[in-house]
């Protein structure tokens, strides 16, 4: 009882600032937005930790139960965006992204306790190794069918996006650039929008600065023909692909 | 509208299917007494109302505490019709 006093006295009197240290909240790291910020910085952590590990497969199946519960067992992730499509990434591009998520560079308070709670690097590389392996699945979000939009969007990627992405959204492992093909629609444009805008603070520079000048308008139109991109020989076979939706 | 809140209350014998997809489990465990953090909540036989608010005040922001933010997340794909059978299967999970 007067132990419970004293913690209350206690927590009435701190500042504000300090009673909302949350252990399930990442601590902010500067990113994009401050002067000096080197986008996939090599020094150290557990991204150069997980990186230099062999991943292990069938490890990475057992701790990706977790995920799947968000992400699904086949990796698909949701339609609406809320989730991204994981199947088939580049591992680099997994362990990347968990590992920012986990030092605080991107901001993803959903997301943030199932990186933390990623034991180890080790850990990190199985669960990416495994995700490389699943085949993307058949069906995922798209944007409109409106030729036109479509044949604008097609234009600006083939002019600014193939050259880091590639033709068919293969992305690029050793450079960390994402797989977009079999993406979602809705996933990708919130993604986009929020490079352009500067609120995914762990982006690339040179990605910023591509997207910078791009209109709302510019950026459905690019991310919808984005959402056709279809990369040789990762789909699911059709018969008793993908699972659930 | 109307519509949505019928379904949904058509719909109460689906809490087990909902409470999986609209991934609490994630976070509550499957059993709603497994918390993925120590200091998430044991939600297994909590009361209704008390389960409905608090996803209804997460879900629209009057609630933006403690761990919130990381539930936030996931209200968008749980309509209110979806919240008040969650409340109901929750209420009814095993303490």
């Amino acid at each position: 009882m007067k132990k419970a006093l004293v913690v209350a006295l206690t927590l009435a009197l701190l500042p504000a600032t300090a009673a909302l240290a949350n252990p399930n909240v990442a601590e902010k790291k500067s990113g994009i937005e401050a002067k000096g910020y080197v986008w996939n910085s090599q020094e150290g952590g557990e991204k150069i930790e997980a990186l230099k590990l062999k991943g292990d497969v069938k490890n990475g199946k057992e701790a990706y139960e977790i995920c799947g519960a968000c992400h699904l067992p086949s990796g698909s992730g949701r339609p609406d965006g809320t989730f991204p499509q994981l199947a088939g990434q580049h591992s680099t591009v997994i362990i990347k992204q968990i590992a920012d998520i986990r030092a605080g560079l991107r901001d993803n308070p959903t997301m943030y306790p199932f990186a933390v709670t990623l034991s180890d690097a080790q850990e990190l590389a199985d669960v990416s190794a495994y995700i490389q392996t699943l085949c993307i699945p058949r069906e995922h979000g798209m944007g409109s069918t409106d030729p036109v939009l479509l044949k604008h969007g097609e234009e600006l990627y083939k002019k600014e996006c193939t050259s880091c992405h590639g033709k068919t959204g293969e992305g690029d492992k050793s450079k960390f650039y994402p797989v977009l093909a079999g993406q979602h629609y809705k996933y990708m444009l919130r993604q986009v929008t929020e490079i352009r805008d500067g609120k995914r603070r762990n982006a690339n520079p040179d990605m910023v600065k591509i997207v910078k000048k791009y209109s709302d308008h510019d950026l459905d139109s690019v991310v919808t023909y984005m959402s056709t991109l279809n990369m040789p020989g990762t789909l699911c076979a059709v018969k008793g692909a993908g699972k659930k939706k | 509208m109307s519509a949505a809140l019928i379904c949904g209350t058509a719909f109460a014998g689906d809490g087990a299917k909902l409470f999986a997809e609209k991934t609490c489990t994630a976070c509550h465990g499957k059993d709603g007494k497994t918390p993925l953090m120590p200091d998430y909540p044991k939600i297994a036989g909590q009361n209704i109302k008390y389960v409905e608010k608090q996803m209804t005040d997460i879900k629209s922001g009057a609630r933006a505490n403690g761990n919130s933010a990381a539930m936030k997340g996931v209200m968008v794909i749980v309509t209110d019709a979806e919240i008040k059978d969650l409340a109901a299967y929750v209420s009814k999970m095993k303490p």
